[in-house]
């Protein structure tokens, strides 16, 4: 039953082109725009632009990927009727739920490929065995970070065009306060203090890190890590007492 | 033998009581309607049989089980001898007709064949149409297609023909009342059109003011003075 739910939960994915514009396309053309601009600049740890925005891409990748075809499209079902029909089938919660994980874990993962390829072939991306083997694991856990926050949060919409605007203003505030756009130590103040509450910055500043070799349990590492766990817990919860809430 | 047995089933959403002692028994075979203005608790009942809206207080046994004691498993167990059509009908936007049938099929383990399912229900035509393009009344045919993939012992329907035309209101019947004489399958509706009570349905339940104010087969009411169940309803209810 696995493999037929994540067939055709990998077909609805295809056939949304607006999940495809925001996930597979707008990333990566970004990633070659950015490239073409700031290409020749070098960023903190010293670290080239396809050291540092490689992995940064394709974070918001699994972003976009996760907020949108995994999150936005849980509120669609729930509001639209098709999650009650669903819940009514002799289907299991697990099925659905492994089915969505896993089919996230494929997209962003041809993400990942993607932005990889596109820096290989115009950047001078350079692969390390081991090091791209860690990257991936590290990647395939923040994927599991973003679809637990991605979850939490949007089990709070009952609307659809709610939803749809927050998927757009959150989308517009993760690119310029979690360090996609350019620097955030180049951002105005009040933009830093937004940056240090957004997970994705603590996230970006991390997958950079281990992406490079060079993640070492400073003090601002360790906060970083220590926030995203405690936001894990925190959407654990309200998940744990949003499931209990919708069988009313 | 009793398919669905309910004793002084009570419900509320915060200080709303919507059903306070409500009786009710369904039999094999039996097509039995369920009747009572907009806010009765028609839709609450139908819900908490088809176990997955929780209750306050009663009885609720659905096919030999009592559903308040139930695992999440238990519960999946039973739903796979229970179909719907819901109101309004909903499926996933962006899958054809015959991949929805597929999914399905795959949900309730059947071994009907689909290409069968599409003749039986004629949606050869359809087949290739995404299901948010179809109009709302083949919405409802292939809704019905769908519960019936499961060849089920109790199908509960969920004002099935609202907003139909009255010849796709005759399609949707003619398959309800015929997988009813074929299967034996239990059958429990909700419907505003007295017409559909009268000419399809063995029982009758009104729900008012949250109980089963009448709960009688069609010919006994019809038999006891009314001229039909439209007159029955309308010198029951108030509005």
């Amino acid at each position: 039953m696995l493999a037929t739910q994540l067939k055709y939960d990998l077909l609805m994915f295809s056939r949304e082109i607006f999940y495809l514009v925001f996930t597979i396309f707008v990333p990566p053309a970004t990633y070659i725009f950015m490239g073409q601009l700031f290409g020749d600049q070098t960023y903190a740890g010293n670290l080239s632009y396809v050291q540092t925005y490689t992995p940064s891409y394709i974070l918001l990748i699994t972003f976009t990927v996760v907020f949108f075809a995994f999150g936005f499209d849980q509120v669609t079902h729930r509001t639209t009727g098709v999650e009650k029909r669903i819940h009514l089938s002799p289907v299991s919660k697990n099925t659905l739920l492994l089915s969505s994980i896993i089919r996230s874990v494929i997209i962003t993962s041809l993400g990942y490929f993607i932005i990889s390829l596109i820096g290989l072939l115009m950047y001078d991306l350079q692969f390390q065995l081991l090091q791209t083997i860690a990257s991936y694991c590290f990647f395939i856990l923040l994927n599991a970070v973003l679809l637990i926050i991605a979850s939490a949060i949007y089990s709070f919409f009952k609307n659809m065009n709610s939803a749809l605007v927050f998927s757009i203003v959150i989308f517009q505030v993760v690119i310029f306060t979690g360090g996609f756009a350019m620097p955030i130590s180049m951002m105005p103040k009040f933009i830093q203090v937004i940056a240090d509450l957004n997970p994705m910055y603590h996230m970006n500043i991390l997958f950079i890190a281990v992406w490079n070799g060079q993640l070492t349990f400073t003090t601002s590492t360790l906060i970083s890590i220590g926030y995203i766990g405690a936001l894990v817990i925190v959407s654990g919860i309200i998940l744990r007492f949003q499931n209990k809430r919708k069988i009313g | 033998m009793n398919i669905v047995n309910v004793n002084n089933l009570k419900k509320s959403y915060g200080t709303n009581i919507v059903l306070q002692g409500l009786n009710f028994q369904a039999r094999e075979g039996e097509v039995i309607g369920v009747i009572g203005k907009n806010g009765a608790g028609k839709s609450t009942f139908l819900e908490i049989l088809m176990t997955i809206k929780q209750y306050d207080a009663g009885t609720v046994v659905v096919l030999d089980e009592n559903i308040k004691s139930l695992s999440t498993s238990q519960l999946e167990s039973v739903r796979k001898q229970i179909s719907v059509v819901l109101q309004p009908t909903q499926f996933y936007k962006n899958l054809k007709v015959e991949e929805l049938l597929k999914l399905f099929k795959g949900y309730y383990k059947s071994t009907i064949d689909i290409k069968q399912i599409i003749s039986d229900f004629k949606l050869e035509p359809h087949r290739k149409k995404y299901f948010d393009k179809l109009s709302g009344g083949w919405k409802q045919i292939v809704s019905l297609a769908i519960a019936f993939l499961s060849e089920p012992k109790l199908l509960i329907l969920d004002e099935p023909t609202t907003g139909l035309d009255p010849h796709m209101r005759n399609i949707l019947w003619s398959y309800i009342t015929d997988y009813n004489k074929r299967t034996g399958g239990t059958v429990i509706l909700t419907t505003h059109n007295m017409d559909e009570i009268e000419l399809y349905c063995d029982k009758v339940m009104l729900i008012n003011n949250g109980v089963n104010e009448i709960f009688d087969t069609t010919e006994n009411i019809l038999t006891s003075g009314y001229k039909s169940i439209n007159e029955f309803y309308l010198t029951k209810v108030s509005i």
